[in-house]
């Protein structure tokens, strides 16, 4: 088992060990600037500062998208053990699917008409 | 067939560096081809045709001044681009890029690992990638940066349901979540391309809102939002985003060979040759997308993504479904 993974321990190490190192590097080469204003820390706001956004409250449909996410990546976790296998399943597994999609669609056609899927 | 450690410590050195090259020549090829196509030159200064052009752009990255936002959470601030690289980089092992051989009595495989859920682990890697992007803009404490991060993630999370549904007719068909399995099927059967070219098209389109590219490139939106979630970031740290913007372009063209062009396989000549031909054309035809199409509007790319997208791609899947069981 673990012999198996192995390559993607190596790899996946060196795969940190290189972004990391860079993130060390912007340290070590970084030029020093001649004096530091306080100007340049505040965040970018092109001309006029309010400071950060501490309370800022975004849009509704941002957090409709993440729950509508979720609720169709489940529909895919469930779809892909069931597509390996169709094929010894056959018809069965086919009105599975189908099945499974139907009830899905259900939620699908009521999100659409209570126009969750528009952005506001 | 099972490689000794060295070999895999060898090989996963030549495959990083192999990676890490790409992307820095992906960078000068696309201001090359983009200059062209906008009837100029494109970088041709640093040596011959510009060629030390991304060796030059590293060392100005490097020397930039180590640079903070006053209100910025430190530690997050410098672990969200070691995260998107980081899974950037790691979700490229699963892509299989030759046959494998003997070299000196030694199995080399033709992928850095083949597990039975190949596909699955790339799609979670890329996943994982969308915390670097909220996080980053979350700690720099800027409104351009976090209002960037927010659309970056609601983009991603929304394109990757097309994504990992378009695919869903070539497991089918591959009948195999290995990435190398559903390689050899097509060798032996016929390109998946073929039959499901809806299925391409879907995952192309959902590719290039999940790499961010034109004209999906919302996240960073220049005329509105600056630069988006790196708006704070300077440096190598900036371009460590980058680097995981472009290599999750090249791991994602390298799946859609793999899914779609049977991989390695070709005449003539060896495995990862053709990989590496195929994979140039389709990283081609991003450059060219994004030369050619105009940005959406940020409710017209969701609204693409829900009501246009998934359902074709859901269709797709059933349909294909549906061929495949009636064939047999």
């Amino acid at each position: 088992m673990l012999d198996k993974w192995l390559p993607f321990l190596i790899y996946g190490s060196l795969a940190l060990a290189i972004p990391a190192s860079m993130i060390g590097m912007s340290f070590l080469f970084a030029t020093k600037p001649q004096r530091r204003s306080r100007a340049r820390m505040l965040p970018f706001e092109s001309g006029v500062s309010t400071g950060p956004p501490r309370q800022q409250r975004f849009t509704i449909s941002f957090y409709l998208t993440a729950m509508l996410f979720i609720v169709f990546d489940i529909e895919i976790v469930f779809l892909y053990p069931l597509a390996v296998i169709l094929n010894d399943l056959a018809w069965f597994a086919f009105l599975e699917l189908l099945f499974f999609v139907a009830i899905l669609v259900v939620a699908y056609v009521y999100v659409w008409r209570k126009g969750a899927l528009e952005w506001q | 067939m099972t490689e000794a450690w060295w070999v895999s410590v060898i090989k996963a050195v030549v495959i990083v560096n192999v990676v890490l090259l790409t992307f820095a020549y992906m960078t000068l090829v696309e201001r090359k081809v983009m200059g062209r196509m906008q009837l100029r030159y494109g970088p041709n200064r640093t040596g011959p045709f510009g060629l030390l052009q991304p060796i030059a752009d590293l060392v100005k990255l490097l020397r930039k001044e180590s640079f903070f936002p006053a209100a910025s959470r430190d530690a997050l601030y410098l672990a969200a681009p070691v995260i998107s690289a980081t899974t950037a980089l790691a979700a490229f092992a699963v892509i299989p890029f030759g046959a494998g051989w003997t070299i000196f009595g030694q199995d080399v495989a033709g992928q850095i690992i083949d597990v039975p859920i190949a596909l699955i682990l790339l799609f979670a890697l890329g996943s994982l990638g969308v915390y670097g992007f909220i996080i980053g803009g979350w700690a720099s404490e800027s409104k351009y940066a976090l209002l960037g991060s927010m659309r970056t993630c609601a983009q991603l999370v929304s394109y990757e349901v097309s994504l990992a549904l378009s695919v869903l007719g070539v497991v089918i068909m591959g009948q195999s979540l290995s990435l190398t399995e559903i390689v050899a099927k097509q060798d032996a059967t016929i390109w998946f391309v073929v039959p499901q070219i809806v299925g391409l098209l879907t995952f192309f389109i959902a590719g290039t809102a999940e790499t961010n590219r034109a004209p999906f490139d919302l996240p960073e939106a220049e005329q509105e939002l600056v630069a988006g979630y790196h708006t704070e970031y300077g440096g190598m740290r900036f371009g460590l985003f980058q680097m995981a913007e472009y290599i999750n372009l090249i791991t994602l063209s390298a799946l859609c060979v793999t899914l779609f062009f049977a991989g390695w396989h070709g005449p003539f000549l060896p495995g990862p040759i053709w990989f590496v031909l195929k994979l140039l054309a389709i990283l081609f035809v991003f450059i060219w997308m994004r030369t050619t199409l105009p940005r959406l509007r940020y409710d017209q790319l969701m609204r693409f993504g829900w009501k246009v997208l998934l359902p074709i791609a859901t269709v797709n899947a059933v349909a294909t479904a549906f061929f495949v069981v009636l064939i047999d």
